[in-house]
């Protein structure tokens, strides 16, 4: 495969996912917001994905409306909806060839959608959530069109390691993000509200009930999204991934320089499969979730380098 | 109202070949079951066609972009819904014309980059070679597969005002409009369920196997899975849904010039698992930016070194560098001559008269006549910078017959022909417009197929005789019947 096909495919999968997480975490917590006492705050959510100057979200960091149409309408944000899906299509364009179809079809409906005007205009006026929802079934066909339509060969497995990849450092980033928070207000961890979006965020809440019987604890939170096996947003599960897929890859593609990715992968597989509560927390949660990152994106730039590089 | 009503009334234009009604305004014969198919329906209901035909090309994918103030914004080529009709005998003719053409074509450019007999026997004159910018010197005695230089030819057909048809154009190096035809007949497919198999429409899907057997038997290692690519210049060209078609359609790989490179005259592409030598590569890049160390060193589009391995027969290009010197518009008038030349025939398909204005009689002639002239630029193409005399304003002429003046050989000038209509539905009710029709044609080693089809092109503004894509064009699907 070209690398660069390999490139694009891989990062129309990270778009993909990102979009995904995005549209997710909007949904819960603009629930939340309906549900608050006090003014909501969006700021933890506006900072997991970008940085704007401080003067834009004190613009907006209490209106629910206006930070609902910077993540997903917004132009001079990077990572809105509209831009991530129009990254992802350009990825996809020039890659045609090696999408089925009804994948790329599927991309350009989800592309045409966030451009609606029906769309941004209820998102000014109308129910944001239909909005939301509308979306989300969008990257869903997404996902089931790959999976249904996909041929299982080298394509699809840069885009597994790139969608998991992304999937990874989007839940370590929201756990790293929301437990800051609570450091520094542990008044939030009193109630049930703050964990229980936190859980609902990463899709996490009837796994967690089912998992543990009794209330809402903090180190039980953390022991589902950073240590679950079976858990298919906890960065455990999706690092086992990353290392499934980069397996499949060598098996046809066994190139000198795989040999050290697959040890940075085996490595960050390790840390987090022998790790316990007692021993992030011994060692800090901040920078055992900072370790991982820097690990996440050691992964990154060696596909980049060794994989996607134009030489 | 009747539901015939959007039918009748039909304002056909005077002194113009209507491809539907006759000049007595009726129904041609091959026309008759659609319009028995048409009257069926309401205005409505066809404009409820017309719409599902624009959300398939939307949500396809099948846009270009126009960026108009820093807003990109999708559009798609206009689409007509009315087939065009090309009854058997007809397109037996036009076939038969094609080829031969082709063939006369194709042996004037091995002559032209070997031996020049055709200059030497003084049937084309040499400075009309040796003027061209599309002649390259780099090509001479350059051995090229089974001396095929044309593998894929676009000739564009018109129709007088008897229906006669004439050959307006050959587009030998890098003709477009094929994905069009495709498209056209899978959108038509749904609009108008059962009525191609009724009518008993040729199928037109066997294209890109075609064209993938010519391009693996012309592949230089002689290997049972040869490495053929499609490079094309990038998501950025407008005829880039057509290279993610043809590459999708045929199975080969899609690349762009920084996926290449060339080490020892031959071609590689990069790809995950190390190199992979490239064997024939179908190109949709000019010759201009092929190669920076040949040609326009600026050019980012193509690969450096790739001629050498061309020449060196390592690699084979589809089509040939070099052909433009065939295509050439004031190349185009010795056409005939080249056919009765190499192939001892009279050409079948007629040329539409051309004055050279680098020929001062002529140049005279056509200055006289300025306002039953079309003029064109010899290497222009797309519509761009032409002069039509019959609307022209007096300080246009003036100073295009100044820039004539400048470079005499840059011009040629054809009479005004008048273009065929068809009927288009337009604004809920039929509308003719002028259209003209490139078949496409595909030469291997086992000959010249074409398949029973092409592009019809629309000139959608009322009047106009400009069909060009870029110039407010649109298209229609294209109908070859079998009997």
């Amino acid at each position: 495969m070209l690398s660069r096909v390999a490139s694009n495919l891989y990062w129309l999968s990270r778009y993909m996912e990102r979009s995904d997480g995005i549209l997710r975490i909007l949904k819960i917590n603009y629930a939340s917001s309906q549900d608050a006492l006090n003014e909501f705050s969006w700021r933890p959510v506006i900072r997991i994905y970008d940085s704007p100057e401080e003067a834009i979200i004190r613009d907006i960091e209490f209106k629910s409306r206006d930070v609902l149409q910077y993540m997903i309408t917004g132009k001079s944000n990077p990572n809105s909806i509209i831009n991530i899906i129009t990254l992802a299509r350009e990825n996809a364009r020039s890659v045609q060839d090696h999408l089925t179809k009804d994948l790329w079809q599927c991309l350009n409906e989800y592309y045409h959608l966030v451009n609606d005007k029906r769309l941004i205009s209820s998102l000014k006026k109308g129910d944001p959530v239909s909005v939301l929802d509308e979306l989300i079934k969008q990257v869903m066909l997404y996902y089931g069109i790959g999976e249904v339509t996909m041929e299982r060969g080298e394509g699809r497995s840069f885009m597994n390691i790139g969608k998991y990849l992304e999937r990874s450092i989007q839940s370590t980033d929201i756990l790293d993000i929301k437990f800051n928070k609570a450091n520094s207000d542990p008044d939030l961890l009193r109630g049930t509200t703050y964990l229980r979006y936190l859980l609902l965020s990463l899709g996490a809440y009837d796994l967690y009930l089912k998992t543990y019987r009794q209330g809402f604890d903090p180190e039980n939170v953390l022991e589902l999204v950073v240590l679950n096996n079976d858990f298919p947003r906890s960065v455990l599960y999706s690092v086992n991934n990353i290392f499934r897929y980069f397996e499949r890859l060598k098996q046809n593609n066994d190139i000198v320089e795989s040999k050290e990715l697959s040890f940075m992968i085996g490595k960050l597989q390790s840390t987090i499969k022998y790790s316990t509560v007692e021993s992030i927390t011994h060692q800090g949660l901040h920078a055992y979730l900072g370790q991982i990152k820097k690990d996440l994106y050691g992964i990154g730039n060696a596909l980049n380098l060794n994989y996607f590089a134009y030489a | 109202m009747s539901e015939l009503d959007f039918l009748n009334h039909y304002p056909q234009t005077p002194d113009t070949w209507d491809e539907m009604f006759s000049s007595d305004n009726n129904i041609r014969p091959p026309y008759q079951k659609v319009i028995e198919y048409l009257s069926t329906e309401s205005a409505d209901g066809l404009a409820k066609k017309e719409d599902l035909a624009k959300n398939l090309f939307m949500s396809q994918g099948i846009t270009f972009t126009v960026y108009n103030s820093g807003e990109g914004i999708e559009k798609i080529f206009p689409f007509d819904i009315i087939p065009r009709i090309i009854t058997a005998q007809d397109w037996s003719f036009i076939e038969k014309g094609i080829k031969q053409r082709l063939k006369a074509l194709n042996t004037f450019l091995k002559d032209i980059y070997s031996n020049m007999f055709i200059v030497k026997d003084g049937v084309v004159p040499a400075d009309i070679i040796y003027s061209c910018p599309h002649f390259l010197r780099e090509m001479y005695k350059v051995k090229v597969p089974y001396d095929i230089y044309v593998h894929i030819a676009g000739i564009d057909l018109i129709r007088d005002f008897d229906g006669t048809f004439y050959v307006l154009e050959d587009n030998l190096r890098t003709p477009s409009g094929v994905s069009y035809m495709l498209e056209n007949r899978e959108i038509t497919k749904r609009l108008f369920p059962d009525l191609l198999p009724q009518c008993k429409v040729r199928s037109v899907t066997e294209y890109p196997e075609i064209l993938y057997k010519n391009l693996k038997a012309i592949s230089p290692r002689q290997i049972s899975n040869p490495t053929i690519v499609l490079l094309s210049p990038g998501s950025y060209n407008s005829a880039y849904f057509e290279h993610t078609t043809l590459a999708r359609l045929m199975g080969v790989e899609l690349v762009e010039g920084r996926d290449l490179l060339v080490e020892n005259q031959t071609v590689y592409m990069k790809t995950t698992n190390g190199r992979q030598q490239v064997d024939v590569i179908y190109r949709r890049v000019d010759d201009e930016y092929l190669d920076p160390l040949v040609f326009n060193p600026d050019s980012i589009l193509g690969v450096a070194g790739i001629m050498s391995a061309y020449k060196k027969g390592n690699v084979a290009i589809v089509n040939a560098v070099g052909n433009g010197v065939a295509d050439d518009k004031a190349i185009y008038s010795y056409v005939p001559q080249m056919i009765r030349y190499y192939l001892n025939e009279e050409p079948l398909l007629k040329n539409v008269p051309t004055y050279q204005l680098g020929n001062k009689d002529e140049r005279e002639y056509v200055f006289a006549n300025i306002n039953s002239m079309v003029v064109k630029r010899t290497n222009g193409s797309g519509g761009y910078g032409m002069l039509m005399g019959h609307v022209a304003s007096d300080e246009e002429i003036h100073q295009y017959k100044q820039e004539i003046n400048s470079d005499p050989r840059q011009f040629i000038a054809q009479p005004t022909i008048s273009l065929s209509a068809a009927p288009c539905f337009i604004n809920k009710a039929l509308h003719p417009r002028r259209i003209d029709l490139r078949p496409f044609a595909l030469c291997g080693p086992d000959g010249i197929e074409i398949v029973p089809g092409g592009l019809t092109r629309v000139a959608l503004n009322e009047g106009s005789l400009v069909v060009n894509s870029s110039q407010g064009g649109g298209s229609k699907d294209t109908w070859v019947l079998a009997s």
